[in-house]
């Protein structure tokens, strides 16, 4: 099967922020066609339930990994001519534990870099002395974010819809109790 | 491509196998980027490909009755899970992506039926009370198996699964809710909930796979902590929960042997039929041509979709100068 016309559209991967005065973190990808679309897919597979009140979207062409291992394997950077230009800035996310969890790693901060050995320099220098079981430099220019106007109609509807939690559900006691009032069903 | 005869890690650096089993005895997870034996790479893909393609089959049966909820309440908790299972595909596409699949490899081996999904998405939904069942069983079972999976040694893995979790308890819940009033209702209500188990129970006995004497990955997905309880394991839990639950709400389990074993504090089945497994694994059950039939379907039905998006894509990218991403 040829994929020349009906190829799936690029990956953006997704951070989002649970509540007010939390950092936002990775939580996985959507594919989309463009920053807009990859928002709304976004919302539509990582904010079905309440806890969200800001969802950002990056290319993942913008996004540099390194795990710990990656790392501590990474040759050190030949001395290289100072590049020109102004410098990027970067959002870092890191991973600072094994335990179980809905997201890959946090937002810690932003560090700027002429190139992306700089900016993870900047970073480890930054992190030093904290666990860092991987690292992501994200384009911060490439960085698409939802309107925090727009928090409310975008995040809102999910608080209402009670039916999709768990405790609302009867027990087998209270079943009982309704069976026997004739409770509708 | 088939590795039954030879040893799969032959070919690996025995320091970094070493290096790699001891970061997964200490509880470490792997992530994208770390070194891994390619075994386990290819485990994982077929796994996790497999688990978001049920998730997506597994919208069919159930959306199929949404325009036939009995009431309000009852259709928007429908639209909700079905919209979780499109969720919960996505988040595994996602997590295998890391491993190097495309998610076009991954569809077209859907769409063009190369690809194994669970076998109990291929039984018809014949009722309404059939929705209720499958949340109970189908998703009790579903869950029994995720949690565990929760634990996995492979990170993107184990986070789409602690999300999965969180939001299908809900399915479970509901489906248990419905079921039980349904058992406590009128006649032709109870009757209703005793058909759709006598036809769901043994399908989701089933659907946790083969006995632990015929699945042979378990062991080496077991040292790797992919899996970290064999089939036998998970069946056992989901049986222990669900034997006595559903004979407390009246219904009664289609299985003649079933018993709870006092001397081990254990729920005992009777024989699984197995060739009734492997049928409908290997394509020949009840709905596998319909199931395909309605993903290409709505595959096909949404190409134009695709393309317009893209369209629009380019020609925004075009006026801007930006690069496309």
């Amino acid at each position: 099967m040829s994929h020349a016309a009906d190829t799936q559209w690029p990956r953006w991967e997704v951070l989002k922020q649970d509540a007010e005065g939390k950092p936002h973190q990775a939580v996985g990808s959507v594919h989309a066609a463009d920053a807009e679309h990859a928002l709304l897919m976004a919302r539509t597979v990582f904010a079905r339930r309440p806890s969200a009140v800001s969802m950002w979207v990056a290319p993942a062409a913008s996004v540099r990994s390194f795990t710990a291992q990656e790392l501590a394997e990474r040759e050190a950077p030949t001395e290289r001519a100072p590049a020109a230009g102004a410098p990027e800035r970067y959002l870092v996310v890191r991973k600072a534990s094994h335990r179980r969890s809905m997201a890959f790693g946090e937002l810690v901060g932003e560090v700027e870099g002429a190139n992306v050995d700089e900016a993870l320099a900047a970073a480890l220098a930054r992190l030093a002395g904290e666990p860092v079981l991987a690292l992501w430099l994200v384009e911060a220019r490439a960085v698409v974010r939802s309107d925090p106007a727009e928090a409310d109609p975008w995040f809102g509807p999910a608080r209402d819809k009670t039916y999709k939690q768990q405790s609302v559900y009867s027990s087998r006691a209270t079943a009982r109790q309704d069976a026997a009032k004739g409770v509708p069903r | 491509m088939t590795v039954t005869d030879r040893d799969p890690l032959a070919h690996e650096d025995p320091r970094r196998l070493a290096e790699f089993e001891a970061r997964i005895a200490a509880g470490e997870k792997i992530e994208p980027g770390d070194w891994m034996p390619s075994e386990y790479r290819r485990q994982l893909i077929r796994m996790i490909s497999q688990h978001a393609h049920s998730e997506w089959v597994g919208m069919l049966p159930e959306g199929a009755w949404i325009t036939a909820a009995p009431s309000l309440r009852r259709k928007l908790i429908l639209i909700a899970k079905v919209q979780d299972e499109a969720g919960h595909g996505q988040y595994l596409y996602h997590a295998a992506e890391t491993l190097g699949a495309t998610r076009e490899e991954m569809v077209d081996a859907l769409l063009e039926g190369r690809a194994k999904y669970s076998s109990v998405f291929n039984y018809p939904t014949l009722t309404w009370a059939d929705v209720g069942m499958i949340g109970w069983l189908v998703d009790g079972a579903a869950i029994k198996n995720q949690v565990m999976l929760a634990g996995c040694s492979y990170g993107p893995y184990s986070r789409a699964m602690v999300r999965i979790c969180a939001e299908e308890t809900f399915h479970h819940k509901q489906g248990q809710e419905m079921v039980r009033r349904y058992a406590a209702g009128s006649p032709a209500q109870r009757r209703m909930a005793q058909d759709a188990l006598d036809r769901w129970w043994w399908p989701a006995m089933m659907m946790l796979g083969p006995h632990d004497s015929d699945s042979p990955n378990t062991p080496l997905l077991k040292r790797w902590g992919v899996k970290v309880k064999t089939n036998d394991e998970v069946r056992q839990e989901f049986l222990d929960e669900h034997a006595p639950e559903l004979l407390e709400a009246g219904l009664s389990i289609p299985d003649p042997e079933l018993r709870f074993d006092e001397a081990t504090g254990h729920w005992v089945h009777g024989p699984i039929d197995w060739d009734e497994f492997w049928r409908v694994v290997k394509g020949d059950g009840p709905m596998n041509a319909e199931r395909l039939a309605a993903r290409r379907q709505a595959h096909e039905e949404g190409r134009w979709v695709r393309e317009a998006m893209a369209a629009h894509a380019a020609r925004a990218a075009s006026a801007t100068g930006a690069v496309p991403a």
